[in-house]
């Protein structure tokens, strides 16, 4: 498996960026909507700050996992109706858009509830916004509905992701799956079977 | 002789006597300290303290600084912080609700005047040493002290609180008096 990207498949690159980045969001994302369940104030802050960190980490992967796209190319697209490769497009799409705004969102909203934002207790990031008691509820709330049209949207695309490979046979999930091999033939060249 | 020595006396006298004795004016004045949450410096002040002055840079041996803050009264600006400090962990202004500062003495540090006293926190008595920077203008005068305490020294911030690499250990503590003769 090359760390490039080629005609048939994902590079190994690009799939640790898709398969960190999922578990990163989808982890912190559950941690965060847990954050009450803190059994101390201090509990809180700690996590709070866990939460921070990994979610600044995100950040900093899907910036650079945009940069490695950029350059990286993609394989080709696999056979399909028209309507359903622009869909896949428009999916992609607004989750790339929701992955960057979704720790952009969660930075914003510390911003403007003043606290510091310490990545693992290590450095310190600027506030984006000045402090503002009457944007906490609604910063919140962006952040935290973000998340919940981020899992909407992943619907769409691991629902999609399983119909290729379960009622479509082709590779679309295989090659960018961690050690994925292709199923050979079917659609190596990008030619309807 | 005897005339010399007499007229020597008085001329020490006024050196010898008390320091002068200021009022504070507290609408000048800001009595706050800063500390440092996750990495990030914050300041808070003390709207309620009273401070009794008397200073005289040549008479160092009778300045006295003695100084009384409502802890009750700290704000920070953060509402988290700002419900904190007055509870158990921290101040617990229910039992400890007044902090004293009184100077023990005075000595000088190359051309750096040093006011060493005892500050009285939380139940708990330690020294603390000030850096004193004094301007008088006319009858006037403003006065600048600086230090820096541990606050685990005075058990502020204990328990879950105790953790230094969230709460800073050291907390700085800053005045800024404008002062009127008395």
């Amino acid at each position: 498996m090359s760390l490039r990207s080629n005609d048939r498949q994902w590079g190994s690159v690009a799939k640790f960026f898709h398969w960190t980045i999922a578990l990163a969001i989808l982890g912190n994302g559950i941690f965060g909507l847990l954050m009450d369940l803190a059994h101390s104030p201090m509990q809180k802050i700690n996590w709070l700050a866990l939460h921070k960190s990994i979610g600044l980490t995100v950040l900093a992967l899907v910036l650079l996992r945009v940069l490695w796209r950029w350059g990286d190319g993609h394989p080709r697209e696999e056979p399909a109706p028209r309507w359903q490769q622009l869909g896949a497009r428009a999916v992609h799409g607004v989750m790339y858009v929701l992955i960057v705004a979704l720790p952009l969102s969660g930075w914003w909203f510390n911003s403007v509830t003043g606290k510091p934002l310490q990545w693992f207790k290590l450095f310190n990031l600027p506030a984006l916004v000045a402090k503002n008691d009457d944007m906490r509820g609604f910063s919140h709330a962006v952040h935290e509905y973000l998340f919940w049209l981020l899992i909407l949207v992943l619907v769409a695309h691991v629902g999609a992701a399983l119909k290729h490979h379960v009622f479509d046979n082709d590779n679309v999930l295989r090659r960018m799956l961690p050690f994925g091999r292709l199923r050979n033939g079917s659609t190596s060249t990008g030619d309807s079977p | 002789m005897k005339r010399l020595a007499i007229l020597l006396f008085s001329l020490a006298l006024p050196c010898a006597a008390a320091a002068a004795d200021y009022t504070v004016r507290p609408e000048l004045s800001r009595l706050g300290f800063t500390g440092t949450y996750q990495g990030a410096a914050f300041n808070g002040s003390f709207g309620q303290w009273t401070a009794a002055i008397s200073y005289d840079p040549a008479s160092l041996a009778n300045s006295k600084f003695d100084v009384n803050v409502t802890l009750a009264s700290a704000k920070t600006g953060d509402h988290d912080q700002d419900s904190a400090l007055p509870g158990v962990d921290f101040f617990n202004v229910a039992k400890f609700p007044t902090a004293h500062f009184v100077t023990t003495g005075f000595h000088q540090d190359g051309a750096q005047v040093i006011a060493d006293g005892q500050l009285t926190l939380h139940g708990v008595t330690r020294p603390l040493s000030l850096t004193v920077l004094f301007k008088s203008q006319g009858g006037a005068a403003t006065l600048d002290v600086a230090g820096v305490l541990k606050r685990l020294d005075f058990g502020v911030g204990t328990g879950d609180y105790a953790d230094t690499s969230v709460i800073g250990a050291d907390v700085k503590v800053i005045a800024h008096l404008q002062l009127a003769p008395k």
